[in-house]
């Protein structure tokens, strides 16, 4: 490494032509995508009152459920309701299309792609997609083409030779020493580098951040599928939920079941062993 | 939630005049005059529907007509702001117009509860109690967790003497909200009225035991019972009464309760009779009639 003697001079107006340009220039594309994003966004679809029917009613059978061992109803009660949900999901009742056909075939579940609903959440996701992938492409274009083998910037710290392929894409000089940044390189550490600039200014849930979306594309199309795309089978769900509540019976006990004994043992009517 | 909790106190509004409606009225008509409301940013916008509610409840309908006019031009979409105009509308218009008003946004979105329940309170008021009561309890097969609407289905069921359905939308009440001692408080005394006496004494004991004060110094023997455990005690008084009195309403129990024993039943007889000498000894400072009969008219009246 020979640091000690300065062997590259930078002009000036690279600082002022490029360097600063391109961090300009990605800090208002970051800018300008959040509110675009924005208005992309379309507000979250209302439910139809079936729709809405069929996701609560698993709920229903599970506040019933979770009240089972200390129960406030007395037996008959708790009996009453917990049989008329497993009869009701057996039956189908709250299914959001009525109950299945008996003799139907077991339908696939619906492929995604002919849903429409589902198509339009794919849709926005897609769009979403492209205004973060377009604007990056694009810069990158702007600066492979204008500013390519650009030395832009010399780091203020020494760094092991590891970093040089990180630090001078696009400069295939074998020498140089690792502290200078190429122009290829600038645009990545922005890239990676802008989104804590943004959250300053766009505060925390902004949508300019797009290195977050970049490096993992897959995974983001991935978690975000199964919320629009895959339609949950609530006849499954009702079929399990029912031995649930059947082994949630067994467990019933009342809250009251014993509450005279209670009351009379802490008024001091009753010696406590008296039971 | 938050939004939730507000529709739903809306969709549980009744009018009526308090002096605390009068005191939100008065000070809000101030606040209104100067315009101080829209510079108080968010919580300005709360204390707008308050005080049109608030001059609603007086009857003062100038005044609600100017907050709903602000509110409507700052939120044209909200669905909080189309509750507050139905109810605005419940104050003077016909039902049926009413009606249709809560029809359309229904057919606009029929996942909207808060409107739902209103329009059941609506059909409630005219006098169309079949048709309430079958709103409510679809909006309810929908929106399981509403437990105010349980609750006012069971009042529903109450005032036509429909004890066993009562029952049974109080029990929702209970399940979703079983920390809450009112609720224990209104099936006991809906039992009693459905003659299962032995269901209504459990439920009355469980409400002591809920609402008695067992965490502070005092031993629970020696604290005085008020409010709601007062009235729980009461309801205990009148069941071992009628156990013991009667055996034979022992045996007639819809949910096959089983009674205490003999020898339980009385003690909470003795105990129930001491709690209410107690109570009526610190309310009215003056020596409980000693007849059993005496006391239980004499508390009557206290418990109301």
């Amino acid at each position: 490494m020979s640091s000690s003697t300065v062997s590259l001079y930078l002009d000036p107006q690279i600082r002022d032509w490029v360097l600063f340009p391109i961090t300009v220039v990605m800090i208002l594309v970051g800018i300008l995508r959040h509110y675009v994003v924005l208005l992309l966004q379309s507000p979250p679809k209302k439910m139809p009152r079936k729709a809405i029917r069929e996701q609560r009613a698993l709920v229903r059978s599970q506040i019933l459920r979770a009240t089972s061992a200390n129960s406030p109803l007395p037996p008959s009660y708790y009996k009453s309701i917990s049989q008329y949900l497993s009869q009701a999901f057996a039956d189908g009742t709250y299914l959001k299309d009525g109950p299945p056909k008996g003799d139907a075939p077991a339908t696939a579940p619906p492929n995604p792609l002919t849903d429409p609903g589902a198509m339009e959440g794919m849709m926005a996701g897609m769009k979403t997609q492209m205004v973060m992938m377009v604007p990056q492409m694009i810069i990158m274009g702007w600066i492979n083409f204008f500013f390519q083998g650009f030395v832009l910037i010399k780091l203020p710290f020494p760094l092991t030779l590891g970093f040089k392929s990180m630090l001078q894409r696009g400069v295939e000089t074998p020498d140089m020493d690792v502290r200078w940044v190429s122009s290829l390189s600038w645009y990545f550490l922005n890239f990676f580098g802008l989104n804590g600039l943004y959250r300053l200014i766009l505060g925390g849930e902004n949508a300019a951040d797009s290195s977050r979306e970049m490096t993992t594309p897959f995974a983001a199309a991935a978690a975000a599928a199964p919320q629009p795309g895959q339609a949950q089978d609530y006849n499954k769900l009702f079929k399990a939920e029912r031995d649930n509540l059947e082994f949630s019976e067994g467990l019933h006990s009342w809250v009251a079941q014993d509450v005279d004994t209670r009351i009379l043992q802490k008024y001091g009517r009753l010696s406590a062993d008296a039971k | 939630m938050e939004v939730t909790f507000a529709l739903q106190r809306l969709a549980a509004y009744k009018p009526r005049q308090n002096r605390k409606s009068r005191e939100t009225f008065d000070s809000g008509v101030v606040l209104l005059e100067r315009g101080a409301y829209a510079a108080k940013g968010e919580a300005g916008w709360d204390e707008l529907e308050k005080l049109a509610l608030a001059a609603l409840d007086q009857g003062n309908l100038q005044v609600a007509d100017q907050c709903l006019k602000i509110l409507a031009d700052k939120f044209p979409d909200s669905p909080r702001v189309d509750v507050l105009t139905g109810i605005r509308m419940e104050a003077t218009e016909s039902p049926e117009v009413v009606l249709k008003y809560y029809d359309e946004l229904l057919e606009e979105d029929s996942s909207r509860a808060a409107i739902w329940r209103r329009k059941a309170h609506v059909l409630r008021q005219m006098g169309k109690i079949d048709k309430a009561v079958e709103e409510l309890s679809a909006m309810l097969d929908t929106f399981y967790t509403e437990v105010e609407g349980w609750v006012e289905l069971a009042d529903i069921y109450l005032t036509c003497q429909q004890y066993t359905y009562a029952l049974q939308s109080l029990s929702h009440a209970l399940l979703l909200s079983p920390q809450n001692p009112s609720y224990f408080l209104q099936f006991a005394e809906t039992a009693y009225l459905a003659e299962d006496v032995a269901l209504a004494l459990k439920m009355f004991l469980q409400t002591v035991d809920m609402t008695d004060d067992d965490d502070g110094d005092m031993a629970p023997s020696d604290s005085i019972p008020s409010g709601i455990t007062l009235r729980a005690w009461f309801g205990v008084k009148l069941c071992t009464r009628k156990l013991i009195t009667e055996p034979r309403a022992a045996s007639s129990s819809a949910s096959q309760t089983a009674p205490p024993t003999t020898s339980n039943l009385s003690a909470l007889d003795n105990l129930s009779t001491e709690r209410l000498r107690t109570a009526y000894l610190d309310i009215k400072n003056e020596s409980p009639p000693v007849a059993e009969g005496d006391l239980i008219t004499a508390l009557t009246v206290l418990v109301k």
